[in-house]
């Protein structure tokens, strides 16, 4: 067990897999000499050279494109996307060809990809570039779609992302970054969809996922110790598969339920995730399940502005106090 | 074919109950001609009919009862075909436009206007009054537990009862059965009071036992109404009382020269209407008296609208005289005896009764020597005015009989301190022992 960031946790995990997989290589904008924009990989093209870890042009659409092609004929692709409003370019790419070859050649050539990206805002980034669009791939059949929030989510994930041999879109955060934690030694993977009760509670769920996940279980513990509310927050960290038994058995429990994402609220994350738990727990609801998100509109780059636009702890723990039931306030 | 809707007769209502027909079907009807009577919330209103033709159908009868906007008859065509001006019914857009907040808004009725067949089935729920509010998990935790949840008072939003309302409920039930050993039924204290005394005996609503020879009398919408208001005032809201006596011997005679020169058309002016305009003054000073509570903030009203307590033959209403402060005595004693007469006769309209800041209730012509009010929410007090009576009282050492009267504030003491409600108080007394200064 060792405490490391989760870009610590990122980057020794591209190492390991680029050692254990001489099929695995890296491809993006600016991660060889400039070692990445968020230095994720630094030190790697020193180390592995510049068939293992390609600097690529700006072209988003050409590069995962190419990573697809790699992919079918046997290598093992890790794609870099600066920043998931980048990705954009590329759709095409991943939803008509990565997303579908598998199936409609008739199972002859699987897509073993893992196209890496931070989404979230809050850094001042502005509109086009503070933006969460996970939702758009968890929608598509064909593309799994993972979101850890700690280092060693991030760690195990990260493993079973590069030896799944479908294309996974593996979402990162700005803001996750920096986030210090304790990551177990070993070789060890996190299937996907298996959703994690982080912080266990009676009295109602905070459903979450990625940056959004870890500041539920901060509010949580916060709110436990001041009001005595008991919380339990479940971390989905799998959005496509999504496990709705892990959500449904704790809303079962506590008869209460808020979906905290960073995304905009219309037909997000939530939306989902609401309507798996009234499908499965209909009768164990004591009250509408909650949504909290993003303000609906392009991300503001004036900071007040932005913080404003932005959900985050003080909006849960407004929710969460509206929502918490009337006699354990 | 114009259908007729539940119109909304006030601002509180949600739904209206006919309380009789005046046509019947087959009946011409002009534009303007009145169909029946709707009682809402508030009081009993005409339904005019605003297109021509034949009442084709009914279909909500009397007695039954219909939410806004539902359809409750067709006028067809049978004569000059009712030139198109069907409208929908109003209000539908304004309710539309929230769509995105789950907030508890009054339960608009989407009855789609194309079912008659859906007449039927309102008969089940007019018995009470609506579907019971619940949410799924107090639905089944009823179930579990066989309770009624129509016995059960809802907390949630919009009066949705939840699992603490069940939990409460199932509380109140073991702790109330102990002292009533002989009542096995589960039906149980009925109040919807969070019983700080669970062991005084509470009636319950549909009494398993009543006696063969007592009389059972259904309550109707308005007295349902005064039994909620009055309840959540006395639970909500922190009364305290503060008494005074007046020596009403001034005003008495006054009153009498100036009735005494009336003309023959001229108002008969009351003791009531004196002393509704002495409080009206008083209130003009103490701004904190004519106010209420809102959230956190308190609201000052720079009207001043006094209501009356009416004894009216379905019950107590409150019909209000506005600006009560400007109107000079004459007047308010004309207004005060139109509105008891409609009062009588249960034809207050809705506008009647909203808009009053501050109430008085006057028993004093029935000889009672003190009582206490209920306060009138949203209202911060009530006057109680009890009779005058002829008392000893020392003037100059030496005992006079003079006209005393006790009169008694109820105030609510999140909004009004003890040391303003005598103050005040003690304004009224001054105005009503100078009883010319109302006059001014």
């Amino acid at each position: 067990m060792a405490e490391m960031t989760y870009r610590q946790a990122l980057h020794d995990t591209l190492r390991e897999e680029l050692l254990r997989d001489e099929n695995v290589f890296l491809l993006g904008e600016e991660i060889g000499t400039f070692e990445g924009s968020y230095k994720i990989t630094a030190g790697l093209l020193h180390e592995f050279g510049p068939r293992r870890v390609v600097d690529t042009p700006i072209c988003e659409n050409g590069f995962v494109g190419m990573a697809t092609g790699a992919a079918m004929l046997g290598l093992r692709p890790i794609v870099e996307i600066m920043t998931i409003n980048f990705i954009i370019l590329a759709m095409d790419q991943i939803v008509n060809h990565a997303a579908k070859i598998y199936y409609m050649f008739g199972g002859q050539c699987p897509v073993p990809m893992v196209i890496r990206t931070p989404g979230g805002g809050g850094q001042q980034l502005a509109a086009t570039h503070s933006q969460n669009l996970e939702v758009w791939f968890a929608h598509v059949p064909g593309l799994k779609v993972v979101a850890p929030s700690t280092p060693a989510d991030a760690r195990g994930m990260l493993r079973t992302a590069v030896r799944d041999n479908n294309p996974v879109i593996f979402l990162e955060n700005l803001a996750l970054y920096n986030v210090k934690g304790d990551v177990p030694d070993g070789d060890y993977t996190i299937s996907f969809g298996q959703a994690k009760v982080t912080k266990e509670g009676r009295d109602l769920t905070v459903i979450s996922y990625s940056r959004m996940a870890a500041v539920a279980l901060d509010v949580a513990r916060r709110i436990e110790q001041e009001n005595g509310l008991s919380i339990e927050v479940v971390d989905v960290r799998s959005l496509r598969p999504l496990d709705s038994e892990t959500i449904v058995n704790s809303v079962k429990k506590t008869n209460r339920a808020i979906v905290f994402e960073e995304d905009w609220l219309s037909f997000g994350v939530g939306a989902e995730i609401v309507s798996r738990i009234q499908e499965g727990a209909f009768d164990y609801l004591d009250a509408p399940i909650k949504r909290v998100a993003s303000v609906e509109v392009p991300l503001p780059y004036s900071k007040p502005l932005e913080l404003a636009a932005l959900t985050g702890a003080k909006q849960l723990v407004e929710a969460i106090q509206e929502l918490a039931p009337r006699r354990r306030r | 074919m114009p259908e007729i809707t539940m119109p909304r007769l006030s601002d509180t209502m949600q739904e209206g109950t006919i309380a009789r027909w005046l046509k019947k079907p087959g009946d011409t009807v002009s534009r303007g001609d009145i169909l029946g009577e709707i009682e809402t919330d508030k009081a009993t209103m005409d339904l005019e009919a605003y297109d021509s033709g034949v009442l084709e159908q009914i279909l909500v009868q009397e007695g039954e009862t219909a939410s806004i906007g539902q359809p409750i008859a067709i006028i067809g065509t049978g004569a000059a075909a009712a030139a198109q001006t069907q409208q929908e019914p109003p209000a539908r857009t304004a309710a539309a436009s929230n769509e995105q907040r789950a907030q508890p808004a009054p339960p608009v009725s989407s009855a789609a206007p194309a079912a008659p067949a859906t007449s039927g089935q309102h008969e089940a729920a007019s018995a009470g009054n609506g579907a019971i509010k619940a949410s799924p998990l107090a639905r089944r935790m009823a179930e579990e537990y066989g309770l009624d949840l129509s016995q059960i008072h809802g907390t949630g939003p919009g009066g949705r009862i939840v699992r603490d309302d069940i939990e409460d409920y199932r509380e109140q039930q073991s702790t109330a059965q102990t002292p009533a050993t002989t009542a096995p039924t589960p039906v149980a204290p009925t109040s919807p009071t969070q019983a700080r005394s669970p062991a005084t005996p509470v009636a319950p609503a549909t009494s398993p036992a009543v006696p063969a020879d007592a009389e059972v009398v259904k309550m109707t919408r308005v007295q349902l109404l005064i039994a909620k208001r009055l309840t959540e005032s006395k639970q909500t809201i922190p009364h305290y009382y503060v008494s005074s006596e007046v020596d009403m011997t001034d005003l008495l005679t006054m009153r009498q020269t100036l009735n005494a020169s009336a003309s023959e058309e001229g108002e008969k002016i009351t003791v009531n209407d004196l002393i509704m305009k002495a409080a009206a003054l008083a209130l003009e000073k103490f701004p904190e008296v004519n106010s209420s509570l809102k959230d956190d903030f308190f609201i000052r009203y720079k009207h001043i609208n006094i209501g009356m307590a009416v004894d009216a033959p379905t019950g107590l209403v409150v019909p209000v005289i506005r600006d009560t402060n400007i109107k000079g005595v004459r007047s308010i004693a004309r207004e005060s005896k139109a509105l008891i007469a409609k009062a009588r006769n249960n034809k207050l309209a809705p506008a009647d009764l909203e808009g009053g800041t501050f109430s008085v209730s006057n028993l004093g012509m029935m000889d009672a020597s003190t009582f206490i009010a209920v306060i009138n929410p949203p209202q911060a007090a009530i006057l109680a005015v009890a009779a005058a009576r002829k008392q000893f009282v020392p003037i100059d050492g030496q005992p006079v009989i003079r006209d005393m009267m006790t009169m008694t504030l109820s105030a609510d003491h999140r909004i009004i301190s003890g040391a303003t409600v005598a103050r005040f108080l003690q304004e009224v007394k001054r105005l009503l022992q100078n009883p010319y200064s109302l006059l001014g």
